[in-house]
């Protein structure tokens, strides 16, 4: 009995070490985030193709939903069990290359694999001269109007300042019936990204020239009036602070709101979910100075420092970054072209939202690479959320938030 | 032979002690050398830091309202179940027409997942497209919408009576189980002696369902205290933090913001919290039937 009971725990613990030490020669296993339905599907094929044409090379590709992708990596890499590559956001990439975790990639790219990508999506990923991933993903932000509001409300075109968008908002929320004309985003991953936009505007950055916030300044503050006063006259949805971006998404499909600020993939939603919805895509507005400011979004792919295989796992990394591989990828879920041959393909050439998107591109800001960069936007966001319910005044609270960040900066 | 019968019941609950020992204490173990040292964001220590993590902790507003609030939380949900689920279990305990529906019924919310209660809920409290404002709004209840996630008193008031209705199911099993082991003499004995309902409730039914309520009271303190996924769904915690309980700022510190050693110092307190408060209260009830 007691014999038995040992053996079950012997076989239990060996088959334990069995599977952490699965990483025989040829296997490479990557961690992929599920950005839609169509993303798992895709590197199946991908592994498919991949391991006809590399026989002995075996693929093993584990889909992780985006929301608990940084969590799954976090207990993964302590415990020494992390895959050879893996899709990261690539704000948290000086995290991974602080903590030595992410193997720099210089060794194996060639001018020519260099040479494919757009560079403005490209750099991102390098940290002090070495490229730690490649850009998987990428996207920026542009305006969504609903061109059936506007038309009602008697607007011929999308506002280009913010002046004029608080003009085209009191005519929209004006015409009653549930509709408002500003869609405002109050509510987590992003809340402070849609403050941005206003504040970049008013030639506010994130941290300044000296690596301070930027959140205690004039034209920041400026801001965030400029989105109190919109929902202090009801010119936004009511109650901000329970809108998440999908929220506001939602309601744009549902024809409730005039405008709001988002990403490609909503042109992708709205072709599936509300395909007579009649909208375009327009710039983001523009401050008094003209300045105007878009968020750009890059995921990458990174390689760990303790792989077994990096030559297969680089081979993997050139067949997924190939113009066709790409393309299938980018189109599927509705994100921007990295890829130089990809761009010029008839599918973004002739696309007007996307077009909308790429020439915002000169303006788009990346967040900041800095240690904490998670905790700098949680305090911002909480600040903003206080803002927007009234319970602080706008100067009062982003003034406390800028100490604070610059206290979490110093660190 | 006294000595070989000693030992037999150690032997026989050695299996299930190691193992216990395997899933509890390596885990806190672990814990408490996180939680004392200086750790980076992907668990790997580096060095004792003379319980920084800990005073990091008592100086951030955040965590101390995120204590209070998770006393409030626990106290209300507790006890708004425990007074719901008695009246429910009595009736359930009636013989009446359809019965067996009525308790199949009651029992459902406990068969669906917490997280997926806690969505369906998230989308019936959406202010412009919620299943509740139109509900209200076609009843004649409410004129405008009601933003219910949109500040933290109105919010955290809805997550806690959500916590009430998924926590009745399990209180009101607990009930039932403890009201069918009363001997049915009792009530009738009582009755030719010319007991009220009310007089029955209070010095028979109450007194025999005591122990049962004890269970249910530190079973459900424990769950509702770390009770992660209604909180989360909602509100993340927002707005501004205004919803806070422990277990989600504990989650924030650990995987949004990096702090893998302060959020492990939460996690040991919140332990601490139940052990000592199950160590009182399994005392106070002993003495009670000593006395």
């Amino acid at each position: 009995m007691k014999s038995r009971f040992l053996k079950t725990i012997l076989t239990a613990g060996l088959s334990l070490a069995a599977l952490t030490s699965v990483a025989l020669a040829g296997t490479v296993r990557v961690t992929v985030a599920e950005y839609s339905a169509k993303t798992g599907p895709y590197f199946a094929e991908a592994e498919k193709a991949f391991e006809a044409a590399n026989p002995g090379v075996d693929i093993q590709i584990e889909v992780v939903p985006w929301d608990v992708l940084l969590q799954k990596l976090t207990t993964d890499i302590g415990a020494g069990s992390n895959a050879d590559l893996s899709i990261i956001g690539t704000r948290w990439l000086i995290d991974f290359v602080k903590q030595d975790v992410a193997e720099p990639l210089d060794q194996f790219i060639t001018p020519e694999f260099k040479d494919r990508f757009i560079e403005t999506f490209l750099s991102p990923s390098v940290m002090d001269g070495k490229t730690y991933g490649l850009p998987i993903a990428a996207s920026a932000r542009a305006m969504y109007y609903n061109k059936e509001l506007f038309e009602k409300a008697g607007i011929t075109e999308p506002p280009k300042t913010w002046d004029e968008l608080k003009a085209a908002a009191e005519k929209i929320s004006a015409l009653g019936g549930g509709v408002y004309g500003y869609g405002l985003q109050g509510k987590e991953i992003e809340t402070d990204v849609y403050y941005y936009y206003a504040m970049w505007s008013q030639g506010v950055e994130i941290l300044d020239k000296d690596g301070k916030s930027g959140l205690g300044s004039d034209g920041a503050i400026a801001a965030a009036k400029i989105y109190k006063e919109l929902i202090d006259k009801k010119l936004t949805q009511p109650g901000v602070t329970s809108f998440s971006r999908e929220d506001v998404q939602n309601l744009f499909k549902q024809g409730k709101i005039g405008m709001m600020i988002t990403a490609p993939f909503l042109s992708n939603q709205i072709k599936e979910e509300a395909p007579n919805l009649k909208y375009g895509v327009a710039a983001i507005p523009a401050g008094p100075s003209g300045a105007r400011g878009t968020y750009g979004v890059t995921d990458s792919i990174i390689m760990f420092k303790n792989s077994q295989n990096k030559e297969e796992a680089w081979k993997f990394l050139d067949y997924l970054f190939t113009t066709d591989m790409r393309a299938k990828f980018t189109q599927g879920e509705g994100f921007l072209p990295v890829n130089k041959e990809e761009a010029k393909m008839d599918y973004y050439v002739n696309n007007a939202d996307l077009k909308a998107f790429t020439d915002l591109l000169p303006s788009a800001r990346f967040a900041p690479v800095i240690p904490g960069w998670e905790e700098v936007a949680q305090k911002t966001s909480d600040a903003l959320q206080k803002i927007y319910l009234g319970d602080v005044e706008p100067d009062v609270a982003l003034k406390a938030t800028a100490e604070e960040i610059n206290g979490i900066l110093q660190k | 032979m006294t000595s070989r019968q000693t030992a037999i019941p150690y032997l026989l609950i050695l299996p299930s002690l190691v193992l216990a020992a395997a899933i509890i204490f390596w885990p806190v173990g672990s814990l408490i050398e996180i939680a004392t040292n200086d750790v980076n964001r992907f668990g790997q220590l580096k060095g004792w830091n003379d319980f920084a993590n800990f005073s990091a902790l008592f100086a951030n507003a955040d965590f101390i309202s995120a204590l209070w609030r998770t006393g409030l939380w626990t106290v209300l949900v507790v006890g708004g179940a425990l007074l719901v689920s008695v009246p429910v279990a009595l009736i359930l305990n009636e013989d009446f027409y359809g019965r067996d529906i009525a308790r199949v019924i009651l029992m459902l919310p406990w068969a669906v997942s917490l997280t997926m209660t806690a969505v369906v809920w998230r989308w019936s409290l959406n202010g412009e497209s919620g299943m509740l404002n139109s509900a209200l709004m076609g009843l004649g209840i409410i004129s405008e919408n009601v933003q219910w996630l949109a500040s933290g008193d109105l919010a955290f008031a809805m997550q806690v009576l959500i916590g009430i209705l998924v926590t009745v199911p399990f209180t009101t099993t607990i009930f039932l189980g403890g009201l069918s082991s009363i001997p049915q003499d009792l009530y009738e004995a009582s009755a030719l002696e010319g007991a009220s309902r009310l007089q029955q409730f209070r010095h028979i039914t109450l007194p025999l369902l005591k122990p049962f309520i004890n269970i249910a009271l530190v079973l459900n303190t424990i769950y509702v205290f770390n009770s992660f996924p209604i909180i989360w769904v909602t509100t993340q915690g927002g707005p501004a933090n205004s919803t806070d309980i422990l277990v989600t700022h504990l989650y924030k510190l650990g995987f949004r913001i990096g702090k893998l050693g302060e959020a492990s110092a939460v996690s040991l307190i919140m332990l601490a919290i139940l052990l000592v408060f199950t160590i009182i209260y399994v005392r106070l009830a002993m003495k009670e039937r000593e006395a």
